[in-house]
């Protein structure tokens, strides 16, 4: 394994592949930074471009994406104090007093050397635990990832902020999107009307891409006042800072970064639970443990290290479960899968022993990635926060036609195009009824997957009671009760005390 | 002003690419009716080059337009437009869907370009089932009626070769969907079914005792698979390969189809494209236009008859 | 009623339409369970939590009539809905030029357009910078997906172009 390792590392060292993760990582730090774009809506950007690409040469972009996305918010919470991805909403409230404090280097550059060091801990784990739970996987059966499946969308359902309801009704809209169009089995017509458009279906893609960047550009463009110019470059203060000092900072609290790690990994791992989810629990341990607790929100570097350790494990975990099972725990992974389809690769049990150059590549991208970013932060921190600045009414057009060319090229169809408008439309009524995107993503995201595990088990065998009696079928679904039942429960408790707010989405 | 200029460069490429040229100018698009990763896909990702390479360097691009027992691509395929830029990538399942009314769209739809492979089918026990042989599997099929499991693509290949052992040694079994083949191995590896339609591109798990090849449908024994018998030689008369090919859009001009073929002859010789094959345990197997045009109306026929004696007969 | 009350009522009456849809689905002899099976199975559960959605949005409109009125939603900043329809409408438009023009007019169009929706440029020099711009967007991504990334691009039925 460690020479297999190696053989990755020294692979995806040739220019070929390390110029498409560089680009990776350094649109993903960028796109990561800029508020208002989120990870996967980076990722949707740049899917189209690793098209052409060979299967190893887009993996490292899109990994270079993930990792460089996951740290890049920090740089915008910390200096400006807007998290630049939802994940990063922690670092705001250590990192911003922090440079208010007049330290900005300090600020940020702990949150990039913490981001480096959850996330490598983090491949650590990606290796190592890949392999014994592919074996796992391959032992289940339809029942087990039926009731896997299940009990990942009761999970997130329960999760969301707001209404338990509106979070269990958001995952079933999802999966009754994908039961139109003809059956996965025998390819019968369902809800076509007739028509030769709706044969195919909504194909998932185009549809998590309209639904995604439309919900989010939308609420953007709603915000735009008429004409409005670019605000005036803000102007980066220096960020000079003792490295040695930082990294001290960081290593003398070696629990906090293990902890951190270990709830960003654990938090990545479990299906649909997605960034953001891990840094709030991440901080929020970190503030329990914590011999002085009164000191976080105030600058306190410990708030940072959490946030960010946590943020970047979480990346590492959440490749696991892809690689593994082949299932994709959210939106960012799922655009990743589709990525690896495109280049002829099917994840899940078999994968890394079937392509283990492949699979390896991918762990030395991933590997590589954090000093990567590390090194263009130390370059191009400052610059991140023009780019930052670009005009809405330049970016958004752009990225509207980047993500129909990623919702056509992907089939080469024009309907996809067509059914990318219609869900942009679905995707922002939903979050002006405030529907939980989450669970909806899901949904749609396992649909397909649940319907054909249903009927596969009960082809097997005609005993439906086999779903409870296998014993990892059955803890799975009374998990699914219990955690459904839990956030009945926790919502009951907090009512009254929280009332819905027009948030932003959550992505 | 540096994007000015980069505008202006773009905008002078913009235009001078456009000149009228004759066939091919620009790229070509072949559409592969099933997910990559899958063999089909596996077959025409190695060939897309070489063709590129005999069309005097015109990208061929594969669009990857999979779903629905691979009745998608199909339908896209007979919409596109007659032009030569649009070719697709067939297999015999064409002719199944068909029959078995899961799709409107019949080779004959099309105009055909070349034959360029076949893979022969290849009976593929999982690790977990008590038989080690053909003979063993028949007897528990005989003891246990209808509980021996098959992972197939109902209505395609995959679910016509096991049928086709069913009938020829009076057995029943039991059929699961699994569309494709990479899905059928983590099913059959973790012993969630135990038999399947495999080929030579599962040799390495055969070897690593990961999977069973029970017996191989040709006529005679493969030579990268000595000890493997043929269905034949036990005494039940199977022969089945599944055979891929490209075809091109109904009304597609004659000389574009005749340099089409041209092209799809020499890339079938290609050195690369043939290492790459005999790999996947895929005979090369070239027909010009004329001859893939008899081999598919033989085919169709064929197919029509099958269809009916395994009571799938929907037309 | 309020947002929650009408979006279960939307979703209510998808479910049930689509309920009605599921009748006289072919039934297949491979599959022990037809096509209707699952798809009847969300729908039901679409249409019990749709229905819920609806009672506890009445439930708790009467039960809080006064609070309502007092929790209504704070005066946020207006929100710029004409754009947003703005958008929505040169987007369609976009897709619909798409398959007739192909991709480098259609795009040209619809970055200048939405430009200049966003951002009303005043003035022959502001125009220049949006034209520009948008020519640069169709121009690079077409050289940069169809040349070097063998990404495949619309093509128009009338401009075959």
């Amino acid at each position: 394994m460690f020479d297999l390792l190696l053989a990755g590392i020294e692979n995806v060292l040739h220019l070929k592949y390390l110029v498409p993760l560089f680009l990776g990582t350094l649109v993903g730090l960028i796109g990561g930074a800029l508020p208002g774009v989120t990870i996967t809506m980076t990722i949707i950007i740049v899917l189209p471009f690793t098209f052409g690409l060979d299967p190893l040469q887009g993996l490292a972009t899109m990994t270079g994406v993930y990792v460089g996305g996951s740290a890049g918010g920090a740089i915008t919470a910390a200096l400006i104090g807007i998290p630049g991805t939802p994940s990063a909403i922690t670092t705001t409230f250590d990192g911003f007093p922090m440079t208010q404090k007049g330290q900005p280097g300090r600020a940020i550059w702990l949150g990039i050397w913490s981001s480096c060091f959850g996330g490598l801990l983090a491949g650590i784990f990606l290796i190592g635990a890949t392999g014994p739970l592919a074996a796992i996987a391959l032992e289940f059966g339809p029942w087990e990832y039926f009731s896997l499946f299940v009990f990942a969308l009761s999970m997130v359902a329960g999760l969301t902020e707001g209404s338990l309801l509106k979070g269990l009704l958001a995952g079933v809209i999802g999966l009754a999107i994908t039961i139109v169009g003809s059956d996965p089995i025998m390819s019968v017509p369902r809800f076509t009307l007739g028509t030769e458009f709706l044969r195919n279906g909504f194909p998932f893609l185009p549809v998590l891409i309209g639904i995604f960047a439309f919900a989010q550009l939308m609420t953007d463009i709603e915000k735009m006042k008429g004409s409005e110019h670019a605000a005036a470059p803000i102007k980066a203060p220096p960020l000079t800072v003792s490295h040695l000092s930082v990294l001290w900072e960081i290593f003398s609290r070696p629990f906090l970064l293990a902890w951190s790690t270990l709830v960003g990994i654990l938090i990545g791992v479990l299906p649909a639970i997605g960034g953001s989810a891990a840094t709030v629990m991440a901080y929020d341990q970190a503030k329990k443990f914590s011999k002085h607790p009164e000191r976080f929100g105030k600058g306190n570097p410990e708030g940072i290290i959490a946030s960010e350790a946590s943020c970047n494990a979480n990346v590492g975990g959440s490749l696991v479960t892809i690689m593994a099972f082949g299932i994709p725990g959210d939106a960012v992974t799922a655009v990743m899968l589709g990525a690896m389809t495109i280049h002829g690769i099917q994840s899940g049990p078999l994968f890394v022993s079937q392509h283990p150059q492949i699979a390896y590549g991918i762990y030395a991208a991933y590997l590589l990635a954090h000093p990567l970013m590390v090194l263009i932060c130390a370059f191009g921190a400052r610059l991140f926060l023009r780019v930052v600045t670009v005009p809405k009414s330049m970016l958004i057009p752009n990225v509207l036609v980047l993500c129909v060319i990623g919702a056509f090229a992907l089939n080469n169809i024009m309907e996809d195009v067509v059914v990318l408008l219609l869900f942009g439309l679905v995707g922002y009524a939903l979050v002006k009824a405030r529907f939980p995107l989450a669970p909806l993503i899901l949904g749609l995201i396992l649909g397909d997957q649940i319907e054909v595990n249903l009927l596969r088990a009960i082809m097997s065998d005609a005993n439906p009671w086999l779903f409870i009696t296998r014993p990892i079928s059955g803890f799975l679904l009374a998990l699914s009760v219990a955690s459904v039942l839990f956030a009945l429960w926790q919502h009951r408790r907090q009512k009254g005390r929280t009332r819905e707010v027009d948030q932003e989405p959550d992505f | 002003m540096k994007v000015l200029t980069a505008a202006v460069a773009g905008l002078a490429l913009f235009t001078f690419a456009n000149v009228q040229a004759a066939y091919p100018d620009r790229p070509i698009k072949m559409i592969v009716p099933w997910a990559a990763g899958g063999d089909t896909d596996n077959i025409f990702r190695p060939f897309a080059p070489a063709l590129q390479k005999a069309l005097g360097g015109t990208t061929v691009v594969i669009a990857n337009i999979g779903g629905a027992s691979g009745t998608v691509g199909a339908r896209e395929a007979k919409g596109s437009p007659a032009d030569g830029y649009t070719l697709y990538a067939v297999h015999d399942y064409i002719h199944l869907t068909y029959y078995t009314g899961m799709s409107d769209v019949s080779y004959a739809d099309f105009e055909p370009v070349c034959l360029i492979a076949a893979t022969p089918s290849i009976l593929t026990a999982s690790p977990k089932t008590k038989w080690n042989t053909m003979k063993e599997m028949v007897a528990d099929a005989k003891a246990n009626p209808g509980q021996i499991s098959v992972g197939a693509t109902l209505g395609s290949t995959s679910h016509f070769f096991p049928a086709m052992v069913e009938k020829a040694a009076g057995i029943k079994f039991k059929y699961i969907s699994y569309d494709g083949l990479a899905q059928r191995m983590n099913a059959i590896l973790g012993g969630h079914i135990d038999l399947t339609d495999g080929n030579l591109t599962q040799k390495g798990k055969v070897d690593a005792a990961q999977l069973k090849f029970l017996a191989i449908a040709t006529e005679k024994r493969s030579p990268e698979l000595p000890n493997v018998p043929t269905l034949k030689e036990l005494g039940y008369n199977v022969i089945y390969s599944v055979s891929r090919g490209l075809l091109a859009p109904k009304g597609t001009p004659a000389d574009v189809l005749s340099k089409l073929e041209g092209a799809c002859g020499q890339a079938a010789k290609d050195p690369t494209f043939a290492e790459s094959m005999r790999k996947q345990g895929t005979d090369v197997h070239y027909l010009d236009h004329k001859g893939y045009a008899e081999f598919l109306k033989q085919n169709d026929a064929l197919n029509k008859d099958l269809s009916r004696d395994l009571g799938l007969l929907k037309r | 009623m309020t947002r929650d009350g009408i979006a279960g009522l939307i979703c209510l009456a998808l479910a049930i339409g689509m309920l009605v849809l599921t009748r006289g689905l072919p039934q297949s002899s491979f599959v022990p369970l037809g096509p209707d099976f699952y798809p009847r199975i969300v729908l039901v559960i679409m249409a019990v939590l749709s229905a819920l959605l609806i009672a506890a949005d009445l439930w708790q409109r009467r039960a809080g009539a006064a609070l309502a009125a007092a929790s209504a939603e704070p005066a946020a900043e207006r929100r710029n809905y004409r754009l947003v329809g703005i958008t929505f409408a040169v987007f369609a438009g976009y897709v619909i030029l798409l398959p007739f023009v192909g991709y480098r007019v259609a795009t040209f169009i619809f970055v200048a357009a939405l430009q200049s929706a966003f951002d009303p440029p005043r003035g022959a020099r502001r125009w220049a910078m949006v034209l520009i711009s948008a020519l640069a967007s169709a121009a690079i991504t077409f050289i940069v997906f169809q040349h070097y990334l063998s990404v495949l691009l619309p093509r128009g039925k009338w401009t075959d172009w």
